[in-house]
């Protein structure tokens, strides 16, 4: 796949068009870890992300993509973690990143 | 004439049973500590009018020498019923009925380790802020002024990672105004404040936070800081998400300022068992209703009254107190 | 003299397909090791490890020595029917041979000897009385396999293995065969005479109470009974559990030679996976069982499911990798080995283009030939940091710190999770990093990070150390003082530090030199999990918290006033559950320096 962008270019629409994206593989995900809906946002994971700290890599942004149903790159996205865990220790709601960022590989994979 | 036992001497304590004596029972306030005053003794100001923290205990504590309450300093409670208020030196209070008004317990910054309190110079909480305010003195370490500033909300509150999922409802409101007083105090410094949700409940708070940001130009970036750690130059580099940007953000900072919330009492657990009392999962005193019996416990002849109950504001207390009188009464007829 | 009757059949059968399956699939797996592997097996056969590996047999698989050891009571169990069976085979063939010389009889007339030898005349009371003991032994270790079914506490176990219809088939008629070959041998020797203590006094019960009609007209079917049990046992030996009884001898000698379960699956895992007898050992000290009540992903589930290729992702991921079964298992199969393994058949997928972007990026600062590498998680235990700080001051010790400003994971946690391929990436982009510095003795805080360090990055000239050992080395050179200002302490094996590279002992010593040391319940090889292993993504924060809220309890139950541990990721978690304060072993050190 292409490399991503996330939501700058000119071709593809600025809108997340809830109406048109297929939630099916949003629904199974949260389905899987219905805690993943608990995310407020507050970004602890992403700062404190070891790739992040050295790639473009948003854990927070990405998996709050696919819950819209825009999953276009994230599979590659996701593929940047290094699974360390820093970010499970932070994360106020107390979600199992790693374990979201490989249901997210699993469910929009190849495999 | 019944006899109602109030533990604790707090503001909660203060006005149950100021509002109590008024209703003409015979009232014993039962303070741990050796003065009364709890928690908002060490308090500079309030929030949202700037009120010194002292206008409301010091009325508090002249009126209270003035009504004829009892006061029991040093008295700290072991365990108690609706008949018995039992001290540590052994003593039993008889009673008809008891508030409990033992408020909370600050959160020990030091358990989020990865913000550096007790580790890094210039890591301080709230309530260091309002200590160093009483005293006047506001400075880093080295004693120089600071110029940049950082208030992290939420630290100890609405974080499992600390087993507190609740919200601590006033530190916000708190940030906003230390904010403004670390502004007023050093105008040439930059302040920002890192919230996840910014939560002004109450009348004029909204307010101040726009002054803040229009007046002040208090900086708020919505992301949760992950790390402090210590610059060469003896500062503190701070990392966060800027979540409206949806990038990493760093700053260096000479001053953190970690907003504490409140917690429940160790002891809410031990007195809930003893007596028969419910407590939430938050772990604070669950009331027997949420409406119409607030300040009842579901057990007959004990009472709450302020923040044992939940996280409040002085307001809130002060009207817990008031109300609480009025269900003694209903029970004690 | 004639070996043959027609209720033979079901047995002849049975242990002629019992053999073929069992010969196929041992030369299918040797056949299919790794080359490596069989070169390992050929250069291993002729030398002393073959003898030593004749000896565990020996104590393993006949004597169970170290079912012994879990409790005496399960150990006699399986001794008595494993030994006990053996000591009949060949006991019955010494007898066959005391009776008729050496001569070629076929295997029915050695297993079904009773039978044929009626016609001879004369007895050897000794055989008698030694295959009527054997069988006794036999039946007793039967009779405590039903006990156990019943009441499995009585030997030390509180949970058992939920089996599968096969092993429950198998199961039934390995129950049966002894009590069927009791009665058999008995009503022949109610009819013809003879027998010991057990068959004679059953026999002449018999003789006197029972018509010689009925006796003749069970004679017959009890030896049919007999020999179908054993068929239908051998059938499904090579399918079921009891495939452990045979594969675990070869297991024995493999291991002798150093075969062991790889990064990737291989052939030489079948002999792990079916040397698995299910004895369900693995159960109780799992605290995905004891805790959160899971109960079908443990070790015994997993071999299991993977045998039969049933295996779900959810339950190979579903493990703490603690090593708390794997420390007790009485086969010693490399339970986290498979279950890594395995992962990696199910999660691997190879990407070229990962991490490429840890390209040419170095954010270490200070130069030093001792490299510090803080690790992931350390990074949020700044305690730990600031400690570590102070000791390599106060030991004079110039340091590389490698990771202090972010630097790239050790890749141990996307190895826990499969992704074998892609941790390869990181590890050589650390040790190439390691290289560039010029570093002798690398320290890191982290045993998650050790325990890679050690096992695969194969760092020749660089020394590395978790910082317990690092810091007692400089106590012991006198490099580093500490006062011993007392105190009681108590301290937590973090799974990868003690069970993963068996370092129990520097810590404590470093504990031991300030203050008291007081241990808890679980300690050393047996102590418990905190809950918050990286090795599973499956149990969510409330599962953790429940886990680690457990453990500690045992930790205010010694009276100690601090909890050690030398983990950040413990050390997190501990202080979720505990109500004490926990320090890393660095902060208790810095604490306390003269």
């Amino acid at each position: 796949m292409a490399a991503i962008d996330w939501g700058f270019s000119i071709n593809r629409p600025r809108t997340i068009d809830i109406d048109n994206n297929n939630l099916r593989k949003s629904d199974e995900i949260l389905r899987e870890m219905p805690e993943l809906q608990c995310c407020i946002g507050c970004g602890a994971c992403t700062a404190s992300c070891t790739a992040g700290n050295l790639t473009e890599f948003n854990f927070r942004k990405v998996h709050t993509l696919v819950r819209r149903g825009e999953y276009q790159g994230a599979y590659e996205e996701m593929n940047k973690c290094m699974l360390c865990g820093k970010c499970r220790l932070l994360c106020p709601r107390g979600i199992n990143t790693r374990g979201v960022v490989m249901l997210i590989k699993r469910k929009l994979g190849d495999f | 004439m019944k006899h109602v036992v109030v533990i604790g001497g707090g503001i909660a304590g203060m006005q149950s049973a100021l509002s109590l004596k008024k209703r003409g029972f015979d009232v014993t306030v039962v303070e741990k500590s050796n003065r009364l005053g709890g928690k908002l003794l060490n308090w500079h100001c309030l929030f949202p009018s700037f009120t010194p923290a002292t206008e409301v205990t010091d009325t508090l504590k002249q009126r209270i020498a003035d009504s004829g309450v009892e006061v029991r300093l040093n008295a700290e409670v072991v365990e108690f019923d609706r008949h018995h208020v039992v001290l540590a030196d052994g003593e039993r209070i008889e009673c008809d009925a008891v508030v409990l008004c033992s408020g909370f317990t600050l959160f020990d910054a030091r358990i989020k380790e990865e913000y550096g309190y007790g580790i890094y110079d210039n890591v301080y909480t709230s309530v260091d802020i309002e200590a160093m305010l009483n005293k006047g003195r506001v400075e880093l370490k080295n004693g120089g002024r600071p110029r940049r500033i950082a208030f992290l909300h939420c630290v100890g509150s609405r974080d499992e990672k600390v087993c507190q999922r609740h919200c601590s409802k006033v530190c916000c409101v708190t940030g906003v105004k230390q904010a403004i007083e670390m502004k007023q105090l050093f105008p040439e410094a930059d302040v920002f404040n890192f919230y996840m949700d910014i939560r002004m409940f109450g009348p004029g708070y909204e307010e101040m936070y726009r002054e803040a940001q229009q007046k002040y130009n208090i900086h708020f970036v919505r992301g949760r800081i992950s790390e402090a750690a210590p610059t060469i130059d003896g500062r503190l580099q701070l990392k966060a998400e800027d979540t409206l940007t949806g990038r990493p953000l760093k700053i260096s900072v000479d001053m953190l300022v970690l907003l504490v919330g409140m917690r429940s009492n160790d002891d809410n657990a031990r007195f809930a068992e003893h007596s028969g009392l419910q407590c939430a999962p938050s772990g604070f005193m669950a009331p027997a209703d949420m409406f119409l019996s607030n300040v009842a416990s579901g057990v007959g002849g004990i009472f709450y009254a302020g923040a044992v109950t939940a996280p409040k504001s002085v307001g809130e207390v002060l009207n817990d107190g008031a109300a609480v009188a009025e269900a003694v009464t209903g029970y004690l007829g | 003299m004639n070996f043959f009757a027609p209720f033979c059949i079901p047995f002849m059968v049975g242990a002629a397909v019992m053999a073929v399956a069992l010969v196929l699939k041992y030369v299918l797996w040797i056949w299919h090791l790794p080359r490596a592997d069989r070169k390992l097996l050929v250069s291993g056969i002729f030398t002393v490890q073959s003898i030593k590996a004749v000896g565990e047999v020996i104590s393993e698989s006949l004597l169970h020595r170290r079912i012994f050891k879990v409790n005496p009571l399960l150990g006699y169990m399986h001794a008595s029917l494993a030994f006990g069976w053996f000591l009949l085979i060949t006991v019955g063939w010494i007898e066959t041979i005391a009776y008729l010389g050496f001569r070629y009889v076929p295997l029915q007339g050695h297993v079904f000897f009773k039978y044929f030898a009626t016609c001879i005349a004369e007895h050897k009371p000794v055989f008698d009385f030694l295959m009527d003991l054997l069988l006794l032994i036999v039946l007793s270790g039967v009779a405590l396999a039903w006990g156990k079914r019943l009441y499995s506490k009585a030997m030390g176990m509180r949970r058992t293995t939920k089996h599968v219809l096969g092993d429950r088939v198998a199961l039934s008629a390995l129950w049966f065969i002894f009590p069927a070959r009791l009665v058999a041998e008995s009503l022949t020797c109610a009819i013809y005479g003879g027998g010991g203590f057990l068959t004679g006094s059953i026999s002449s019960f018999l003789a006197e109470h029972v018509s010689g009609s009925l006796l003749a007209a069970l004679y017959e079917p009890s030896w049919w009974f007999y020999s179908s049990m054993l068929g239908i046992f051998f059938v499904a030996l090579p399918f079921s559990r009891y495939m452990h009884i045979f594969t675990e001898i070869p297991l024995i000698f493999l291991r002798r030679y150093q075969l062991r379960p790889r990064e990737k699956e291989s052939s030489y895992d079948n002999f792990e996976i079916q040397a698995c007898s299910r004895c369900g050992i693995c159960l109780d000290p799992c605290q995905l069982q004891s805790e959160l009540g899971i109960n079908d992903v443990q070790s015994v589930y997993f071999l299991r499911d993977r045998r039969y290729n049933r295996l779900k992702l959810a339950v190979a991921n579903n493990c703490l990798m603690c090593g708390r079964c794997e420390a007790k298992c009485p086969v010693g199969i490399n339970l986290n080995s498979l279950r890594q393994n395995s992962r990696d058949t199910m999660r691997n997928i190879p990407d070229e283009s990962r991490y490429g972007y840890l390209a040419s990026l170095d954010r270490s600062q200070g130069e030093g030939r001792v490299g510090y590498f803080a690790g992931c998680m350390t990074l949020l235990t700044p305690r730990t940091l600031s400690a570590m700080e102070r000791i390599f001051a106060a030991a004079g010790e110039d340091v590389w710190w490698a990771d202090r400003n972010g630097g790239v994971c050790c890749g141990r946690p996307l190895k826990l999770s499969g992704e074998t391929d892609s941790a390869k990436k990181m590890m050589r982009y650390n040790k190439e990093l390691f290289y560039k510095h010029n570093i002798t003795t690398l320290v890191t805080s982290c045993p998650i990070c050790l325990r890679v360090f050690r096992d695969e990055y194969a760092l020749r000239g660089i020394e590395v150390l978790h910082h317990s050992e690092y810091i007692l080395r400089l106590m012991r050179q006198g490099r580093l003082k500490v006062d011993a200002a007392g105190g009681r302490f108590t301290y937590h094996d973090p799974c990868e530090l003690g069970r993963g590279c068996g370092i129990y002992d520097q810590p404590r010593a470093v504990i031991e030199a300030v203050g008291e040391l007081l241990e808890p319940k679980h300690t050393r090889e047996d102590s418990l999990c905190c809950g918050a292993s990286l090795a599973n993504t499956v149990i969510n924060d409330a599962q953790q918290l429940r886990i680690a809220r457990s453990m500690s309890a045992e930790f205010e139950q010694t009276g100690a006033s601090t909890v050690v541990t030398s983990c950040p990721l413990c050390k997190k978690t501990v202080a979720r559950g505990s109500s004490l304060p926990v320090k890393d072993l660095s902060e208790v050190v810095a604490e306390h320096l003269a």
